[in-house]
């Protein structure tokens, strides 16, 4: 018989506390509607690609940003705006950043305290971005396939692909490339810039502040495209 | 007389004067005789008015009263004549004889009315010698009856303090039992009511039921009669659809049953263990709250059973819950609430078959509720900031170090109650399995030996058990492993 000891018991349900599995390397790019066809027929396309791949079709996703102007500004220079993200693969967070500047992740309550900031930083409505799809897993690739809507209308779409394993870029962007040129094929976009811009270059771990700021470059880039030469104020 | 010379004849009397002094020339004095007054003065004095005259005593039976009256009266008319009014010493003398004669007349005149017997009759005076007595026996009943009233009154008041003891020790006893179910379960008072709790909610449940239960006053028993054994001053009203006991019976079938018996599982009661010193209002709060416990994990079973998709869904008929563990394999869970009807004991036949029921399943299932209730408020949730939902700890973290949803499926719970209880229905079901197959491998092979060592440690997913298989010349050493999905034979030949 065993000697009785608690360590040769071995628990129900082992749950892991520690373990934090962080987000792998994303890359955010834009694919271009086909001629001719419509953005929907665009997207269709692409999940047909990829289930031919072998993907496996695992439900859906979202990102969506609202943008909040500060008061109050004295001097005269444009004041930076803040971008309030929201992301379906962190369901409790929310990502603020202002572009190219300092951000936070905050819990969902960080909404309320928007309104509760009201008057230090008004919401443009208008200038609501969202991104909804389907999300595709491929053995360690999860790919995101997404509508660009800005105030109910379509105005492009998005593909996200994160290579789960690696949370390096400079390690693993080669393999990403090549996997999505196999569905993309010609609109293989370059590094984003998020991971040259870091201090440590490629080799710094990447977070999901990378991913947010890729879809925050997309959806300006979106926006800026249907209202050309204005200031997005 | 002639001739002669007078003589003079003097008389004196005889009696000699009594010397009163001889002087010293031997002259003589003598004590002056007595007067006649003086000498009749000394003499009435000697008179004695209370007694009677000795000539009257002597022979005055047969004589007639008057004759002594008439005697007495010139005695005592000779006492009169000779009284001078002058000589007052005779003054008490006189009115003592005056009084005297007065009440002689007094008396001859009664005596002479009462002899004719006209108008005066003597009676003999009634004899009551107790007439003093009686006089002794009031005193003494009086003073018996100021006695008595004292004692019957300190009686009364022994009396009332009694009763009122007696009430005390009823509101007394009615306190102490209260003082005893308050150490045991939680009540507060509302208005006039007493409210007890014999819910789970404080232990962490989330189970909608209130369990709230009433304390009743019984206190309207005589003491004065014999007191029933099992006389409480205190009940309890626990809610109807509490009442009577409950068990969750889990059992593994191996052929499916038919449509029809779904839903009628034999209702086989269990008669309640009572220990020796256990009030009746324990038993039923505490069978009161097994029966809430018994719905909870039904509820939460068949809440399951319905909404967690599954390969091969799972059947939920009235009180029973049926699921596949194995193609061929049924596993049925049954909350079997017993009322006190009589009637729908006897209408079950299946009596016999109650012996599949698993004891350990259902000790499992009860132990997993109150775990998850011990969940709501471990020390990984409690205490918490009062804005903050329950949960784990961890999940305030989830938001600002942007979690993705397989850690936050990692912190929470995310097997279910049925789930577990299907995973361990199967683990009984193959260690089972396995250990026929081992012995009846044993059995019917003869070379090489087998043997197997179970071990008495084993959880409710896994088991291990040590199989020997030895051979005469070498030997090997194997082991089997059991999971809970599955049997993964290793060999290592030694």
């Amino acid at each position: 018989m065993d000697n009785f000891s608690p360590g040769s018991i071995q628990p129900k349900a082992k749950k892991t506390f520690g373990g934090k599995t962080s987000m792998g390397v994303t890359c955010v790019c834009q694919v271009p509607v086909a001629e001719g066809k419509s953005v929907q027929q665009t997207v269709d396309t692409l999940h047909k690609k990829l289930e031919q791949l072998g993907a496996v079709k695992q439900g859906s996703f979202w990102v969506d940003c609202e943008t909040y102007h500060p008061t109050g500004n004295v001097s005269g220079q444009p004041s930076k705006l803040l971008y309030v993200m929201h992301n379906s693969e962190t369901p409790l967070s929310c990502i603020a950043l202002f572009e190219g500047g300092p951000c936070l992740i905050a819990d969902t309550n960080f909404d309320v305290l928007m309104v509760k900031l009201k008057s230090h930083f008004q919401n443009a409505k208008a200038h609501k971005v969202e991104c909804r799809g389907s999300r595709y897993r491929y053995c360690d690739f999860l790919i995101k396939v997404g509508t660009v809507t800005m105030s109910s209308s379509a105005r492009g779409i998005s593909v996200e692909v994160e290579y789960c394993p690696c949370v390096v870029p400079g390690d693993c962007w080669n393999l990403t490339k090549e996997f999505m040129q196999s569905f993309l094929g010609p609109s293989v976009p370059e590094l984003p810039s998020v991971f040259a811009a870091k201090p440590e270059g490629l080799f710094a771990p990447s977070d999901c502040v990378d991913t947010m700021t890729q879809y925050l470059e997309l959806f300006n880039k979106l926006r800026k495209m249907q209202i050309p030469g204005s200031n997005v104020r | 007389m002639s001739g002669g010379p007078a003589v003079r004849v003097s008389i004196e009397s005889s009696c000699e004067k009594q010397v009163q002094e001889v002087a010293l020339d031997g002259t003589e004095t003598y004590v002056p005789p007595l007067s006649m007054s003086q000498n009749l003065a000394k003499l009435a004095q000697r008179i004695d008015f209370s007694q009677g005259s000795d000539s009257e005593e002597d022979g005055t039976e047969g004589e007639p009263r008057d004759r002594e009256w008439s005697k007495q009266e010139p005695e005592e008319e000779e006492g009169t004549v000779k009284f001078q009014p002058s000589l007052w010493p005779w003054d008490s003398v006189r009115n003592n004889l005056r009084s005297a004669l007065t009440e002689m007349c007094v008396l001859h005149d009664v005596l002479s009315v009462v002899k004719e017997k006209k108008y005066m009759a003597l009676d003999p005076v009634s004899q009551d010698p107790t007439t003093p007595q009686v006089f002794q026996l009031i005193s003494k009943k009086k003073s018996l009856g100021t006695a008595a009233q004292l004692l019957l009154k300190g009686a009364e008041k022994l009396n009332k303090s009694v009763a009122e003891n007696q009430e005390n020790r009823r509101q007394r006893d009615f306190n102490s039992e209260l003082l005893r179910l308050r150490s045991q379960w939680k009540l507060r008072k509302v208005g006039d009511k007493i409210l007890g709790d014999l819910s789970y909610r404080s232990a962490g449940s989330l189970f909608p039921h209130h369990g709230t239960f009433e304390v009743i006053k019984n206190t309207d028993i005589d003491l004065d009669k014999k007191v029933p054994e099992d006389y409480c001053p205190l009940d309890v009203q626990i809610p109807s659809d509490l009442e009577g006991s409950a068990y969750i019976k889990v059992s593994i079938q191996k052929q499916a049953p038919d449509i029809g018996d779904l839903g009628t599982v034999n209702l086989f009661r269990r008669p309640p263990k009572t220990k020796a010193g256990t009030q009746l209002w324990h038993v039923k709060l505490e069978a009161a709250q097994n029966v809430l416990l018994c719905k909870e994990i039904f509820a939460q079973l068949s809440r399951e059973a319905v909404q967690i998709k599954s390969q091969i869904p799972h059947i939920v008929v009235k009180n029973q819950i049926i699921s596949q563990p194995f193609p061929g394999l049924q596993l049925s869970i049954s909350l079997c609430h017993f009322t006190g009807e009589k009637k729908n004991h006897r209408a079950s036949p299946e009596k016999p078959k109650s012996d599949d029921h698993l004891y350990v399943l259902e000790h499992n299932l009860h132990q997993m509720m109150r775990e998850f209730h011990k969940q709501q408020l471990s020390s990984v949730v409690m205490p918490h900031p009062a804005s903050a939902p329950f949960g784990h700890k961890r999940m305030r973290l989830a938001g600002p170090m942007a979690y993705d949803k397989a850690e936050i499926s990692s912190l929470q719970q995310s097997e279910g109650l049925l789930e577990k209880i299907i995973k361990q229905a199967k683990h009984i079901f193959l260690r089972s399995r396995t250990a026929r197959t081992i012995d009846s491998l044993a059995i019917r092979i003869e070379d090489p030996q087998i043997q197997a060592h179970w071990s008495n440690i084993n959880d409710v997913y896994e088991s291990s058990v040590k199989v020997l298989i030895t051979s005469q010349g070498y030997e090997q050493i194997c082991k089997i492993h059991s999971t809970k999905c599955s049997l993964t034979l290793c060999l290592w030949p030694k």
